[in-house]
């Protein structure tokens, strides 16, 4: 699975950790940094909720062939459909193609009993990556997060320090966290706090 | 802490869970009437047994669907989870569910329509 990106330059406009100072805890090991956290700014993020019938219409917008089993993410491209429960997804797109995707979908959903929500700003999505990034998790997080039974292409919703989060995991060892936006720094600060020791970077 | 497979997310942290307390309690129907007394047993009484359990549960932090469980207020054993809107499937489940002293209540009773009401809508229909 290609992991979740936002291409190109930062889109305009303020986000949940505009105010975040970047910064970096040095490896006290040597080397580069066990965690390194980049926002997804902006990423696009379309809830959707529905049964089965959904699939032509999201096939369609996504090129997928079929919605995610349980705790599975399907993507095709920059699109990413995540499933949140058996009646629930979240579609994660490139920044910017949301709005658009969003009233696409709302249109060719008509007669389909489902729901189509842009949830873009209520959520933030991180990027987490470095060797520590599963270590640095574990810490707060009470999911078996070994690779052989949380790998590629797996994701769940999950607490993480408290905080309620969507673990998105890829094949390179880095994993997309998805979070409240008034959750992100608090997410943010207690991933640095907890990465310390295995050298963590914050790079806005 | 106790590991509870949600149906749908598989098994995850009791700490995700939140629990909705006794379950299989019908609300009576407004055709019914009841007396005050009769109606608490339904609103306020709830049971709070040594042993087997059935419980409603709900995966907050998860896909939040509802489920059914058995499980042993003594030694947290989990015997059974089930799907809501159906009843127990194992032995000791269904031991507990007719043990109840609910099942005996007038409320419980009242949230099936009455006879008469039953007679009523055959001859409409």
């Amino acid at each position: 699975m290609a992991s979740v990106s936002n291409e190109g330059q930062r889109p305009p406009g303020r986000t949940a950790l505009t105010d975040m100072t970047v910064m970096t805890h040095d490896n006290p090991d040597g080397g580069k940094p066990g965690l390194v956290i980049t926002e997804l700014a902006h990423l696009g993020k379309i809830n959707l909720r529905g049964g089965s019938d959904m699939l032509p219409v999201i096939s369609n917008h996504t090129g997928c062939s079929a919605l995610p089993d349980n705790n599975r993410v399907v993507s095709v491209g920059d699109r990413h459909i995540v499933w949140l429960g058996p009646d629930e997804f979240l579609l994660l797109c490139a920044a910017g193609s949301e709005t658009h995707l969003h009233s696409q979908l709302t249109l060719d959903m008509a007669g389909i009993h489902a729901a189509v929500t842009n949830v873009t700003d209520s959520l933030c999505a991180l990027s987490l990556r470095g060797k520590a990034v599963r270590r640095v998790l574990a810490k707060g997080c009470a999911l078996d997060l070994h690779s052989s039974k949380f790998g590629t292409g797996d994701c769940a919703q999950t607490m993480l320090a408290h905080a309620a989060v969507t673990l998105i995991a890829h094949d390179a060892p880095g994993f997309t966290l998805v979070c409240r936006t008034s959750f992100a720094p608090y997410v943010t600060e207690w991933l640095m706090d907890a990465g310390l020791e295995f050298g963590a970077s914050f790079r806005g | 802490m106790l590991l509870i497979t949600c149906p749908h997310c598989g098994p995850r942290d009791e700490s995700e869970f939140s629990c909705g307390g006794e379950a299989h309690i019908a609300r009576p129907l407004a055709e019914n009437n009841l007396t005050d007394a009769e109606f608490a047993d339904y609103l306020f009484l709830r049971d709070n047994p040594k042993g087997l359990f059935l419980e409603r549960w709900r995966h907050a932090a998860g896909c939040r669907r509802w489920f059914n469980m058995a499980r042993d207020t003594v030694t947290h054993e989990i015997v059974e989870i089930y799907p809501m809107g159906s009843g127990p499937a194992s032995q000791a489940g269904k031991a507990a569910h007719a043990a109840s002293w609910r099942r005996d209540t007038a409320a419980e009773a009242a949230a099936k329509p009455a006879p008469k009401a039953r007679a009523k809508k055959e001859q409409v229909s």
